[in-house]
């Protein structure tokens, strides 16, 4: 606020000194007062939001991790007792190594299966021809759906007397259930496909446009066939974009909580119940709530490792030569 | 002329066209028959669907008139607007103005936030929950503030987690707007936010158009927060369809059919925005990295 009223109050006598002055040295000297005085108020209610909503509660976090809160102190849960590591070791105790093996593996094997389909589509979609807007417009389309709409419409399709199954019988296989027991698993992988894999297109296609011209044009000259070229050549400049693409993918398999509640319901099966599903049945099902903060700080610990490297890895200081989107 | 340019398109050709015909049809029909069998059931009736039926025997919109008696759709679709829209505008002016900050001044901790802005977007939703909760739950215990089942706590909420993300998306943009109009205002005498409102806002709104939808969205593609701090009048049309979708299995004749319009009529909102502003959203689907 008083940085701004300075300012403000600065400036007639600046354009009064242009105007003596003429144009160039004085423009220099207000480029020097206006370094010295930032708006930085500005940043004051996205800090103060952001400070509020999210940093806050993440030390919330932390410490309600290492309390005992329920449904009886929560409503005082200043004065909850404090009872140290011991939510962890009960988490450990009722099952979190297998959720977080659950999430682990199907966040890899949604990612791992997702790369050729995304890279295939790119690799299709680089050349133009007549119609390529509408193919490039249908490949979005599962990414564009909200996640609890395809969740939904793939819970209708999977039920036991659904399409999925009626047309399974029309074969003569009988499909089962779907959305329980063994199979709940590959469902969410299938269903977590089917709705992530343009992101990896997004990425590799990204990649693929910034591949020369004259690159195509010198291996075409050398007959290079097709494979060949695209073995050693063209993929080559896909490593990094996909490889990115693969990291950030991953992330957000794990994270995925709308796909598994719609598509399950709460608390879902046994072979389904990954991390963030645990933590949401155990504070708002269980009202075990110290217990789940501590479930929810160890699920950010299992992210915590990609998530530094990838932060690590970003450019963030292009000031003027960061090219306009 | 012709023939030149056929000839750089065979150079630059990735795959051979027979490969390259399949993977196509492969794909479109991956997307295509899930996304055929949604509308068709849509406009069959609830008993052809439950029979089975891809392709309804008779066709009817009946399913897009009853389903609005069904289930409280139309409730939860005005709350989703009226919250997102709010967020949207907020979300937008506020990330805008921050992202001038951060990329016009030097300061100390601005690689920190820059930083954050990026890792905060990663932050998994249901670490977040619990402790807003009891944030929310606390301003009524103790401050006597209501927050938690009205549409102004879900508003906060919303503008707060979509708000690193529209910083982001108008940081990379405005890294690459030139200083010279600003610099020349400046000289002029023009105040910072006059130089933000009448310079930066009018060169950057496709930038704010983007982080405005994102911030849209965030919030009416949300289930998790909606879920808990959300009563049944202000319930959002995310919510309003899952609690739909699992109570209607219980009943004794399902109503799939109105399910898949009711999907549909939630899903048209994103499908609207998306294709008047298709050039402008690819690159920030990208820029995310989360959905």
């Amino acid at each position: 606020m008083i940085d701004d009223r300075t300012a403000t109050r600065e400036a007639p006598g600046g354009s009064a000194a242009t105007q003596a002055a003429g144009r160039g040295p004085a423009a220099r000297r207000r480029r020097g007062v206006t370094q010295q005085q930032r708006p930085l108020w500005l940043l004051a209610p996205g800090g103060i939001l952001m400070t509020l909503v999210i940093l806050l509660p993440l030390l919330l976090a932390g410490y309600l991790a290492l309390i005992d809160l329920d449904q009886y102190t929560l409503r005082r849960w200043l004065r909850a007792p404090f009872i140290g590591l011991g939510n962890f070791t009960e988490a450990f105790q009722t099952g979190l190594l297998h959720s977080i093996w659950i999430s682990l593996s199907f966040a890899v094997i949604s990612t791992a299966l997702t790369v050729p389909l995304g890279l295939a589509a790119a690799l299709v979609t680089q050349n133009a021809y007549r119609g390529r807007g509408w193919v490039r417009a249908i490949f979005l389309i599962p990414y564009v759906l909200p996640s609890f709409v395809v969740a939904t419409v793939w819970r209708t399709m999977l039920q036991p007397d659904g399409i999925i199954n009626a047309l399974l019988a029309k074969v003569g296989v009988a499909g089962g259930l779907w959305l329980s027991g063994p199979k709940s698993y590959w469902t969410l992988i299938v269903v977590e496909i089917w709705a992530a894999w343009p992101f990896i297109y997004l990425m590799a296609l990204a990649g693929l446009q910034s591949v020369d011209g004259e690159v195509h044009e010198a291996s075409a000259i050398d007959g290079a066939n097709w494979w060949p070229k695209l073995r050693h050549v063209i993929l080559p400049y896909l490593r990094g974009p996909v490889l990115l693409a693969c990291l950030l993918a991953t992330l957000s398999h794990i994270n995925n909580f709308t796909l598994p509640f719609v598509l399950f319901g709460a608390p879902a099966p046994d072979d389904v119940n990954v991390l963030p599903m645990v933590v949401y049945v155990t504070s708002f099902q269980g009202l075990r709530f110290g217990l789940s903060a501590a479930m929810a700080i160890v699920s950010l610990l299992l992210i915590a490792v990609p998530l530094f490297a990838y932060l690590r890895a970003l450019r963030l200081d292009v000031h003027d030569d960061g090219g306009r989107r | 002329m012709t023939r030149r340019g056929t000839a750089a398109g065979e150079a630059h050709r990735l795959l051979p066209r027979p490969l390259l015909v399949i993977i196509t049809l492969f794909l479109c029909a991956l997307v295509l028959v899930p996304v055929l069998y949604i509308l068709l059931a849509s406009l069959n009736t609830d008993i052809g669907v439950a029979e089975g039926q891809f392709w309804p025997s008779t066709f009817s919109g009946s399913s897009y008139t009853r389903i609005w008696t069904t289930a409280d759709l139309a409730g939860g679709i005005g709350n989703s607007l009226v919250v997102c829209g709010l967020v949207a505008v907020a979300s937008a002016l506020l990330g805008t103005v921050t992202a001038y900050v951060l990329v016009r001044y030097s300061f100390l901790g601005r690689l920190t936030i820059l930083r954050g802005l990026v890792g905060l977007q990663s932050i998994p939703g249901t670490l977040m929950l619990l402790p807003v909760f009891v944030l929310f739950a606390s301003a009524g215990n103790y401050l006597g503030i209501t927050v938690i089942g009205t549409r102004w706590g879900l508003f906060v909420a919303y503008l707060t987690f979509a708000l690193p993300f529209s910083t982001w998306v108008m940081v990379t943009y405005l890294r690459g707007l030139p200083r010279e109009l600003e610099e020349a205002a400046r000289t002029e005498g023009a105040s910072t936010l006059v130089i933000l409102f009448r310079i930066i806002v009018p060169l950057s709104l496709p930038a704010i158009v983007v982080s405005g939808i994102f911030a849209f969205l965030l919030g009416w593609n949300d289930v998790l927060f909606a879920s808990v701090l959300t009563r049944p009048e202000t319930h959002t049309a995310a919510v309003a369809l899952q609690v739909f979708g699992a109570t209607q299995e219980g009943g004794a004749l399902p109503v799939y059919s109105q399910m898949m319009a009711a999907a549909l009529i939630c899903a048209a909102p994103v499908v609207v925005l998306y294709l008047i502003f298709q050039r402008y959203l690819v690159g920030g689907l990208t820029a995310g990295g989360v959905k």
